[in-house]
This record gives C-alpha cells, sequence and structure tokens, in this order.
C-alpha cells in the first residue's frame, strides 16, 4: 500500500480546515489542521510534512513567512499557498519563494483535490484521480 | 501555459524576436496571422482588423462601434489561445488587456532609433528626416491608441516584466540579430515567479469567458462590462428606468447562451445622459 501524505493545514479561519480536512482524508492524506502560524511553525519544527496548506493573510506571522520557514528546514515539501486576498504581486512573490501554488479563496475541495495530486505526483507519489475522485463523492 | 507577451516600437522587430523566443522555448508563435481566423469566423476583412489595430476609429476608416467589435473579436480569439497552449505573442496588443495575470511574462522592445528610421525609409521610401518625423508621429499614435481603448499608455514601463533597450546591447551586432534578446527573454521569463498557478490559469480563463460574452452582448449593447468568476458572469450596463427590466432580460438571454456561463448577474445603473436629454423634450 502507498504510504500516506502527511499534510499540514494552517488557516486562521476554523471553517477552512473544518471545511477541507475531511476531503484531503478522503483523499488517503494524514491531516494535522492549525489556527494559530506559531504552532504550526513550532509542529514544523519537530516533522517533515509532505505538503503544508497554508493561507497568506493571517495575524502574527504571514503565509509568506511560514513558506519561508518550511523551505528552510524542509526543502521537499510541497507549500501551497491559499488566499481571499489575491494579488499578482502576492502570487509572484510566493512563488519566486518557491511555493508549489498558489490558489485564491473561494475554491472548492475538488480544486484543492487537483492540488494536491499534482503535489504528490511531484513528489515521487502519484496519487490515483478517478480513485480519490470516487472517495471524495462517497 | 506560460505565457510570453512582447511589444515593441517596432512590429518586425516583435515579430523577429517572438518568432526566435517561441522557436527556441518551443512555444506556439501567435501573431497578426490570426486575425485571418479572426476575419473568417466573423466575417471581418484582414484589412480593417490590421486596421482596428494600428488606427484610431475614424469615419473613412474603421468607426468606432466596429473598432470596438473588432477589438473584441481580437481578444476572444487570443485569449483562447492563451488559456489553452503555451505561447509567445506579439502584435496583438495582449500587453494591453492580459492584465493581472503572474504567469504572462511581458517583455517591450525598444528597437534601436537608428535602424527603426532606416526600416521606415526602406519601407516608406522617405528621407531620412521624414522618416525620423514618421517614426515620432506612430510613437504618439500609438500611445494614444493604447489611452483611448485601454485607458494606458503602452509605452509605460510600469505595464512589463522587462524592458530591452536595443540600442544599449553590447556587442554592437546584437542590436541588429535577435539572439541576446531571445537569451534574455528566456532567461528571465524562466523565473519561478512568473509560472502558471492554479490562481493565473483562474485569471486566464476567467478573461477568456468574459470575452466571448462581451462579443456577445457587444453588437446590441455596445456598453457593457463584463467579468467572470469561474462559471458566474457579470454584466455592468446603463439604462433608463422604463427600460431597465426588458434589457436586464435580454442581457441575462444573450449570456446565458455562451458555453460555460452557470450564473449571470446583471448590474444596471441610471442612463443618467439619457435621462436627462429625455427630460428636457
Amino acid at each position: 500500500m502507498a504510504q500516506r501524505l502527511e499534510v499540514l493545514l494552517l488557516d486562521d479561519e476554523p471553517i477552512v480546515g473544518k471545511r477541507l480536512k475531511p476531503a484531503l482524508s478522503k483523499l488517503g492524506c494524514e491531516v494535522e489542521i492549525f489556527e494559530n502560524p506559531s504552532q504550526a511553525l513550532q509542529r514544523i519544527a519537530q516533522k517533515a510534512f509532505d505538503i503544508v496548506v497554508t493561507d497568506i493573510r493571517m495575524d502574527e506571522i504571514d503565509g509568506i513567512q511560514v513558506l519561508e520557514e518550511i523551505l528552510k528546514k524542509s526543502p521537499r515539501t510541497k507549500v501551497i499557498m491559499i488566499t481571499g486576498y489575491a494579488m499578482m504581486s502576492v502570487a509572484r512573490e510566493a512563488m519566486g519563494k518557491g511555493a508549489f501554488d498558489f490558489i485564491s479563496k473561494p475554491f472548492s475541495p475538488d480544486e484543492l483535490r487537483k492540488v494536491i495530486l499534482r503535489a504528490a505526483e511531484s513528489l515521487g507519489q502519484p496519487m490515483d484521480f478517478d480513485a480519490t475522485r470516487a472517495a471524495g463523492s462517497e | 501555459m506560460a505565457v510570453i507577451i512582447i511589444s515593441s516600437n517596432s512590429l518586425p522587430k516583435a515579430a523577429q524576436i517572438a518568432a526566435e523566443t517561441a522557436k527556441a522555448l518551443n512555444y506556439r508563435c501567435l501573431g497578426r496571422e490570426l486575425l485571418r481566423e479572426v476575419g473568417e469566423k466573423y466575417g471581418v476583412s484582414e484589412e480593417r482588423l490590421h486596421k482596428t489595430l494600428d488606427e484610431l476609429p475614424s469615419l473613412l476608416g474603421v468607426n468606432a462601434k466596429a473598432h470596438a467589435l473588432y477589438l473584441a473579436y481580437i481578444e476572444e480569439a487570443v485569449l483562447a489561445k492563451l488559456s489553452q497552449d503555451r505561447v509567445v505573442c506579439h502584435g496583438l496588443a495582449a500587453h494591453l488587456y492580459v492584465r493581472g495575470v503572474s504567469h504572462a511574462f511581458k517583455v517591450r522592445v525598444l528597437a534601436d532609433p537608428s535602424e527603426l528610421i532606416r526600416s521606415i525609409m526602406r519601407e516608406k521610401d522617405l528621407s531620412p528626416e521624414k522618416a525620423a518625423k514618421d517614426a515620432k508621429h506612430e510613437e504618439a499614435l500609438r500611445s494614444r491608441w493604447s489611452l483611448d481603448d485601454y485607458r494606458v499608455d503602452e509605452a509605460a514601463p510600469s505595464l512589463y516584466d522587462l524592458i530591452i533597450d536595443l540600442s544599449r546591447m553590447v556587442p554592437e551586432e546584437a542590436r541588429m540579430a535577435p539572439g541576446e534578446a531571445v537569451r534574455i527573454i528566456m532567461e528571465t521569463s524562466s523565473h519561478p515567479k512568473f509560472k502558471p498557478m492554479t490562481y493565473s490559469v483562474k485569471a486566464v480563463n476567467d478573461m477568456e469567458l468574459a470575452s466571448r460574452v462581451r462579443v456577445a452582448l457587444l453588437e446590441h449593447f455596445p456598453d457593457v462590462i463584463v467579468q467572470a468568476d469561474g462559471a458566474a458572469v457579470v454584466v455592468e450596463t446603463t439604462a433608463v428606468p422604463r427600460e431597465k427590466g426588458k434589457k436586464v432580460e435580454a442581457i441575462e438571454k444573450l449570456v446565458r447562451s455562451v458555453p460555460g456561463v452557470g450564473h449571470v448577474e446583471v448590474h444596471v445603473a441610471n442612463d443618467i445622459i439619457r435621462q436627462a436629454a429625455e427630460s428636457f423634450r
């Protein structure tokens, strides 16, 4: 059986984690949710995740800082940035600093699923798209 | 779906550099030959489409209504290609309407003035003085054209990610051959910040859908502003109060006929100019 992808999901809006966790779990990912960036960074310091999905605009520490910290510690981690305040300059900054992808909110769980599948493939752990879609519609 | 858009004060220079860049990157090169396809689709002569891109609307040339319509046809065709392919685009004014797309890498190539004047002399059989005057006139015309149609001066550096001034190329041979400019474009555009991402791909898809909706509406409703977000389309227009309901209904019907449209909203502001004119009758 293929190894489960370890995913950390960071967003200061609790509804985002609540909504996305089931969708990612159905994909076969192990998901840890955080609403506080400092706590998320502490966890990242303890464990190298395969994929991190992080909001950009948060109090205290923003998503770009989170991205830099993650890649410093674990360059192989795929970091997916999500934001409700998408702008070309921020998108370019994030990609320039090594983000795997950048998604503007609102998005459907299916859209995130597609990005996760691409990230999995790029990590050398491809997932079966049809199987994951079937799982997602359960 | 990476995109490089090349604009220049010399169309042949933009075409030459675009073709070389596309070849080197194995991208599709998209230029004025697209106008034939657009003309065939909409029954407009290629010559009139060229005029639309090169000239201001005029009574003797392409009138204002047709000018806006033909531009919408061209934008629709260009955006359809940009949403499907890896493209180097030139000569189609894409630098003016492909905005806010982080993976659209925009380049301005400034031709060597002496070479530009020599090419005008050859092309139009003019003296050096007259060719220099012609070049200046053309530059002013391009600024007016872009300001009139897109509210931005195409000579403004802030529009571009990279500006290459061929007259400052060293060694001197590089001013004539596109190789060095192509190398700089390839190198700079390969930076990760210009990579397509979900957000930027969606931005192009939204623009493409909005352009198709505009084409569907413009002939009947030339005053519309269209925006798309996924399958949702918002149309802004004006009307006098007594015509509002009828206009909304007609717009909604046309928009729903466009493939890919899921939800339609029509926002109508009062047409205060018509309202004032009618109240004086």
